[in-house]
């Protein structure tokens, strides 16, 4: 069976530190599940979802630390509860998204900040999971991206179709209330264990840059999954790969991000140019 | 009135064919405090086209809602058959132009759990091409849904909806938006499947509903009148539906004992 030491010696060919190699894997298993839910989030209209979720950690963790419970668990638990109370404030509160995601950001911020100022000595590390570093990812965090690739493809699999048909048609017959909210559980999900693993800001861009791009380059609904899971691969890697050359030695998720939206421009550009059709 | 109403009966109630596809008992609706529809009770005809006709605000698309079980009422509406598929055209496509699929697409993501991601299937490609064809649109497969004009939604819409296989077909106000020959298609399209399921249809337009409805529905929130053109289209019945404004059209300066409105332009 192929295990993750063997796949670190595998690329050694690429890079020589073992940090570079845990961030090449953590990178590409971590485009795989953010591609998909990206593009299903911004075809429902919630592109600001994830950075809402994400920004909850802060306040999961607190939570975590008050209860005395594992933040890793905390976290994942609070980021599903408020992507369940998004969606219900969403469904009935009659809000619209973009200002039920903005009231329950502040309100997840603030009770974050709340909790944490009560005990600075837990501030420390809350930089790391804001700004997050994939230069740092550790096997543990690798293992959790791979079992979310599971999920976000057992979603892909089955659900994506209907993800799809109710954000297309959301008047149809389509058992909406359970679709919206399967989608934002899953969705959380995917937000929270990419914060842990690679911080808000990284998480965030990789969840909505490259499915920007395949949706201005896509004709088909099946070319745009493709075109985003493309985007999203290889502007993780490209990325990267331009931050480790010594002439740039930038950080790794700025890089990564920066380069999403140079691809992004590129495709504006080439939209511009070629036309749509 | 809504007694009155109520005892209508349908066009094919006889002994012999309990012919009821629909029937609304006391059916009421509210969005807060403000009351959308009070004490409905009406009656669909089996295999017919039945026509929701009334004043903007009059609860038409609410009462389809309340069909659809879209939303919470008051009341009882019986189905026949009990669990009835139900096809649904809405009023107004209100999805993002820009997102990237096509009209073959968005017809299978109903028909088929095998993400459009992996690519249709033969099978399902037949049969979206088959309903296409049905509603004279197969020429739309390839195309994307966001750039086909309004008739063109409508009709990719229809054929949606006919791909559920359904018991009864329900459509809201779908010649909005539409254009002359848009609608002339549509009312043929209508037509055709007269014989083939039990259709509800919206429209604020008394032509259309004069000239290819069987039985028809005055609502202003609550039923005003309900039957056969013939007994719906009377300055009276239309008055008390419409208002002052259609009373001064059909009612005032009528002698006819009949309202007939110039036919709809797909009957040109």
């Amino acid at each position: 069976m192929l295990s993750l030491e063997t796949v670190y010696d595998l690329l050694s060919v690429v890079y020589e530190p073992m940090f570079m190699r845990r961030a090449m894997v953590g990178l590409f298993l971590l485009s795989l599940a953010v591609s998909g839910a990206g593009a299903l989030a911004i075809s429902r209209r919630m592109a600001f979802f994830p950075d809402t979720v994400g920004h909850s950690a802060l306040a999961g963790l607190a939570l975590g630390l008050v209860v005395g419970l594992d933040p890793r668990i905390a976290v994942i638990l609070f980021g599903v509860a408020l992507g369940l109370f998004i969606v219900f404030l969403t469904r009935r509160a009659k809000i619209s998204s973009d200002t039920s995601l903005a009231l329950v950001f502040s309100g997840a911020v603030a009770l974050g900040l709340a909790l944490i100022s009560r005990n600075p000595r837990n501030a420390a590390g809350l930089t790391r999971w804001l700004m997050g570093d994939i230069l740092t990812l550790g096997d543990t965090e690798i293992l959790a991206l791979f079992g979310l690739d599971v999920l976000a493809f057992a979603i892909f699999a089955f659900h994506y179709n209907r993800l799809i048909l109710s954000s297309v048609f959301p008047t149809g017959l389509v058992g909406r209330a359970w679709v919206d909210y399967l989608f934002g559980v899953f969705l959380a999900v995917v937000s929270v264990l990419a914060v842990q693993a690679v911080g808000v800001l990284l998480a965030t861009a990789l969840l909505v840059t490259p499915a920007a791009t395949g949706r201005i380059l896509a004709k088909t609904g099946g070319s745009f999954f493709w075109l985003a899971l493309l985007f999203s691969i290889v502007s993780g890697q490209l990325g990267l790969w331009i931050s480790f050359q010594p002439g740039i030695n930038a950080s790794a998720g700025a890089t990564v991000v920066l380069t999403g939206l140079a691809f992004l421009a590129l495709a504006c550009l080439y939209r511009r140019l070629v036309g749509r059709v | 009135m809504l007694e009155k109403s109520s005892q209508a009966m349908p066009p094919e109630k006889s002994p012999s064919s309990p012919a009821i596809a629909v029937e609304m008992f006391g059916v009421g609706a509210s969005f807060g405090e403000f009351e959308i529809l009070r004490e409905v009770s009406a009656q669909v005809p089996k295999g017919r086209q039945t026509i929701i006709i009334g004043p903007n605000g009059g609860g038409k698309s609410t009462l389809i809602h309340c069909l659809l079980g879209q939303i919470p009422y008051e009341g009882r509406i019986v189905f026949d058959p009990p669990r009835p598929r139900i096809g649904y055209v809405p009023q107004r496509s209100d999805f993002d132009r820009y997102l990237p699929l096509t009209a073959n697409e968005f017809l299978a993501l109903g028909l088929t759990r095998r993400p459009i991601w992996l690519g249709l299937s033969g099978v399902i490609r037949r049969r979206v091409k088959a309903a296409l064809d049905l509603v004279k649109a197969g020429a739309l497969g390839g195309k994307p849904l966001g750039g086909l004009s309004g008739g063109e939604t409508q009709k990719v819409l229809l054929a949606s909806a006919l791909l559920t296989d359904p018991d009864i077909l329900v459509l809201d106000e779908p010649a909005t938006g539409v254009d002359v020959y848009g609608e002339q298609l549509l009312c043929e399209l209508l037509e055709g499947f007269k014989s083939c399921f039990t259709v509800i249809m919206v429209s604020h337009d008394l032509a259309t509903a004069r000239a290819h409805g069987d039985w028809v529905i005055c609502l202003n929130r609550r039923v005003v009148e309900q039957g056969p053109p013939e007994k719906i289209f009377q300055p009276a019945t239309l008055s008390a539906t419409f208002g002052l404004h259609q009373g001064l059209i059909f009612g005032s300066h009528q002698t006819e004992p009949e309202v007939a409105p110039a036919p709809p332009s797909c009957c040109h």
